[in-house]
């Protein structure tokens, strides 16, 4: 059985529920947008993903085999503090160099590194600090340090969400760029609350709902690949989609909003 | 620029108020503020100054003895002065205590103080200890660590060696139990070993509160010295202070306790220094 697959597992604590009866597949080598608003239990269900917390019920497979923890089989950037403030990015990035080959020596290490950094287009900043670099280039550095460790499986949680308009348009472009060059190519679980986003970069979307998080709708997204910004902005395909989605946000919202609701403590129901 | 008027004020702008002040209370702020203004920058120096006068005029004024119980500035750097062979010598007999006592306590805290911070079991069996501990004035070790080790300077380096590795160890424990959590991530998601872990992640992490707690466990260090050197040296900065006072040398034991401020002042400086090079990614 290959593939990412989350079965009927649910997330919460104290009593709070996160995530509710989540189902999802992601087929090996495809590009999955998982979108939500804010406390849908996206980051959640990453981080379940990369095994850092484990679900209150149901499994997560990959390969058939079930996720008991984080492993270098699935990378992982964050939205921020990815990067080690103390070590320069190729220190970082040898770091997940050092991992995935423990055999070569250490120059070997740094060579490799270097190749990655530049892949991502930092070839001139490579000696620097994180605190020397811009947001975008620290992200890139994320990046880098992430395709490093060699996983077959990329988490990624709002990676471009601290960024500027141009330079969260020039990091998807390289994101999809590395992807669709590597052969196999990885899978991808991109987590974003900007609709656009995901249906300018996902083979499909998946959409929770807000709290306790649900899939409340998945789309497949058909355009062709490669895909340009100005023609996808253009197209009635494209704004149907956004629409639709949009939509269905604002359905849900209100669902909850008018729901009946137990009141389990005398601090709710104000 | 003119005067706009709201009813029957006028309205001035913001950068009327200073100019062309009618004579009265305002005219002399401003007058005051206008010549004292260049002197912006100085108040340190002119603090400093102060004092050396105030220093200066009090004692000149008391009457003056064979042995004034107050020198004067001119007496104690005179007494500074002349000391600086015997100064020099209770300083290095001085360090040849507070330092091995002070690096072998900062070793010992940061290594056990990130151990307990990063292992759950250890952190709950050793914070109630640490609390109840750590709090005794290691001062009050003195005469026992006198009765019990072999020579003065095992039992002053032993005191020492208490008083500064609480601070460093209660510090090193808040720092690796404060770590981001991304940082943790990072190292899980990685697959750091735990020794990598400690030594990559968590003591570059927690440098900043080890440093605070070095500063502290410094400044406690020479306390302890002093204080442990009045008990028992043979020579030694403290033992220096307390044989001028004993004689009723006040220029000397003036010159001593300002020349150990010195030392002091010019060791946290130094430490100062090293953590701002160290930590040169803290923002």
């Amino acid at each position: 059985m290959s593939g990412l697959h989350v079965d009927a597992v649910s997330f919460g604590y104290n009593g709070t529920g996160v995530l509710e009866e989540i189902h999802l597949s992601v087929r090996e080598g495809e590009f999955l947008s998982l979108l939500g608003p804010s406390g849908s239990g996206k980051t959640t269900l990453l981080r379940l993903l990369a095994g850092l917390e484990a679900p209150t019920a149901g499994r997560i497979t990959w390969k058939g085999s079930e996720i008991r923890g984080p492993g270098i089989d699935r990378g992982v950037v964050f939205q921020d503090y990815s990067l080690y403030p103390w070590m320069s990015i190729v220190d970082n990035v040898a770091l997940a160099i050092r991992k995935t080959n423990p055999e070569k020596t250490r120059r070997e290490h740094r060579h490799l590194a270097e190749d990655y950094l530049r892949m991502v287009g930092l070839s001139e900043a490579i000696g620097k600090y994180p605190f020397e670099l811009s947001g975008g280039m620290q992200q890139r550095g994320a990046i880098a340090r992430a395709l490093a460790l060699g996983s077959p499986v990329l988490l990624m949680d709002e990676p471009f969400g601290a960024l500027d308009p141009v330079n969260r348009a020039k990091l998807q472009d390289l994101l999809i760029e590395i992807w669709e060059e590597a052969s196999p190519r990885k899978t991808i679980v991109f987590v974003t609350h900007d609709v656009e986003e995901a249906i300018c970069l996902g083979d499909r979307v998946v959409v929770l709902g807000s709290s306790p998080g649900r899939v409340i709708a998945e789309a497949v997204v058909e355009f062709p690949r490669p895909r340009s910004r100005r023609a996808l902005f253009s197209s009635a395909g494209f704004r149907a989609l956004r629409e639709r989605i949009a939509e269905q946000f604002r359905l849900d919202m209100i669902e909850r909003l008018e729901a009946p609701c137990v009141i389990k403590d005398t601090a709710e129901g104000i | 620029m003119e005067g706009r008027s709201v009813g029957k004020r006028p309205v001035l702008a913001a950068w009327d108020y200073a100019a062309d002040k009618p004579p009265g209370n305002e005219g002399i702020k401003v007058m005051l503020r206008k010549r004292l203004g260049g002197l912006k920058g100085m108040e340190a120096i002119l603090l400093f100054g102060g004092l050396l006068l105030f220093w200066h005029v009090a004692t000149s004024l008391l009457p003056m003895s064979g042995n004034p119980l107050f020198p004067t500035p001119l007496q104690t750097a005179r007494a500074l002065w002349e000391s600086l062979p015997e100064l020099g010598k209770g300083t290095f007999y001085s360090f040849l205590i507070l330092v091995p006592g002070y690096l072998a306590a900062v070793l010992a805290g940061i290594v056990t103080g990130l151990l307990a911070g990063t292992t759950g079991w250890l952190h709950r069996a050793f914070s109630p200890f640490a609390r109840v501990v750590a709090p005794i004035p290691p001062t009050v070790y003195i005469p026992y660590a006198i009765a019990v080790l072999p020579t003065f300077r095992t039992s002053a380096i032993f005191v020492i060696f208490i008083g500064a590795y609480w601070p460093v160890f209660l510090n090193s424990a808040a720092g690796a139990w404060a770590i981001e959590g991304r940082h943790r991530d990072n190292a899980r998601i990685l697959g750091l070993s735990k020794a990598e872990y400690l030594w990559r992640i968590v003591f570059p992490a927690a440098l900043p509160h080890i440093f605070s707690g070095m500063a502290v466990g410094l400044a406690l260090s020479f306390i302890l010295l002093t204080v442990a050197e009045l008990f028992g040296a043979n020579a030694g900065l403290g033992r220096f202070v307390q044989y001028y006072a004993d004689f009723a040398d006040y220029p000397k034991m003036a010159a001593g306790i300002l020349f150990t401020g010195i030392i002091t002042f010019l060791s946290m400086a130094l430490l100062e220094r090293i953590k701002k090079r160290v930590l040169f990614w803290v923002r």
